[in-house]
């Protein structure tokens, strides 16, 4: 038991934030947040399909949660903003919606936590928040970038898609809406990324912080009102959780929308 | 109120290699930064709730539309909490 305890006190809160190197192969450094893109991944590839295999009429269960989340963003968020184009991009939305909401949702379960504990301090940093990483934040974005310019393209023709990409303003002004324009679709991406990383990690940096307060009172009265907040400040974190999903998949559809269908 | 013993520490530090300076503005940047985001957003929450009081039917909608809004402006205010710890960081690393 005392082993356990020294655990506990071993590891600093801000643990749970930082990105840290498990494994090293070659030149390659293997992270925590590269593990937890591989289990989202595994829980999306194989959790599922498992729950939707069993395609009844009235749905129960895990697939009825799936389908409602799935039925919610077609009709509610695509549908009213791409029109007839949702089936298209609807499968790249749901995929963008169900990876950041597992993502978020791993990084909300203390596995790295449960493991060093269970392995009394042998197995370190098993777990963490993907998503409080700019590099898989960025490549979201950058995924998105990428899909909104080519589904543009491949809707209208590239030579048409370049005429409609800025609005009708007088000649003389054209070069300086195709640099902001330009410009606005660089940003649009990039804050895409920015919002999301920075909710994660403000998230579990409060987190941490109110726990290093409750270390450093060094008082039990203080510390147990503490770790109560810390547990009224994680469900507003689970709802930041889908929030952050939803936000990022319909900022998506927004600019998927204004590529496809361009304002005359 | 003003303790002119931390004052004079800071403004040592300043001189020093402006580390104090750097934790100075990325603190007072953050809270400034916190400012602007929560009256944007205490503003749409509050016209939310005006509208959706004058007509409940369209709560549904308003709900949405307050949460879109709301992220959207949380986004920029984090804009600037990121540059700051970047600020930060700098000085630790």
């Amino acid at each position: 038991m005392n082993e356990m305890a020294t655990l506990l006190a071993a590891d600093s809160p801000l643990d749970h934030v930082v990105e840290h190197p498990i494994a090293q192969f070659g030149p390659v450094v293997f992270t925590n947040h590269m593990l937890m893109v591989l289990e989202a991944a595994a829980v999306l590839l194989i959790v599922l399909p498992l729950a939707v295999r069993r395609q009844a009429l009235v749905p129960r269960g895990l697939y009825s949660f799936v389908e409602a989340i799935c039925q919610f963003l077609r009709e509610e968020l695509a549908r009213p903003l791409l029109g007839k184009h949702v089936d298209r991009y609807i499968q790249y939305l749901w995929t963008t919606f169900f990876f950041i909401l597992a993502c978020n949702l791993l990084g909300m379960l203390p596995t790295e936590s449960l493991v060093t504990l269970l392995s009394l301090g042998r197995l370190k940093h098993l777990g963490g928040t993907a998503t409080a990483n700019i590099y898989v934040t960025g490549t979201l974005a950058a995924l998105a970038l990428v899909m909104i310019h080519v589904s543009g393209a491949r809707q209208q023709g590239v030579l048409s898609y370049l005429k409609n990409f800025i609005p009708h303003v007088p000649w003389p002004l054209i070069p300086f809406m195709y640099v902001l324009e330009f410009a606005g679709a660089l940003i649009k991406p990039f804050a895409l990324a920015i919002r999301l990383f920075a909710n994660m990690l403000a998230g579990h940096t409060v987190l941490a912080a109110l726990l290093l307060l409750a270390l450093a009172s060094r008082s039990y009265a203080v510390a147990g009102v503490t770790v109560l907040g810390c547990a009224a400040l994680s469900l507003l974190e689970l709802f930041v959780a889908f929030l952050q999903a939803y936000i990022f998949t319909f900022l998506t559809a927004l600019f998927l929308s204004t590529a496809v269908h361009p304002e005359h | 109120m003003f303790d002119p013993g931390i004052l004079a520490e800071t403004t040592e530090l300043m001189g020093k290699s402006g580390a104090g300076l750097a934790i100075f503005g990325a603190s007072v940047g953050a809270g400034l930064a916190v400012i602007g985001g929560g009256r944007g957003i205490g503003q749409i929450g509050g016209s939310a709730l005006e509208s959706i009081a004058r007509q409940p039917e369209a709560g549904g909608r308003i709900f949405t539309s307050m949460i879109i809004a709301a992220a959207l402006i949380e986004g920029f205010t984090f804009f600037a909490l990121v540059v700051c710890l970047l600020a930060l960081g700098k000085l630790a690393g």
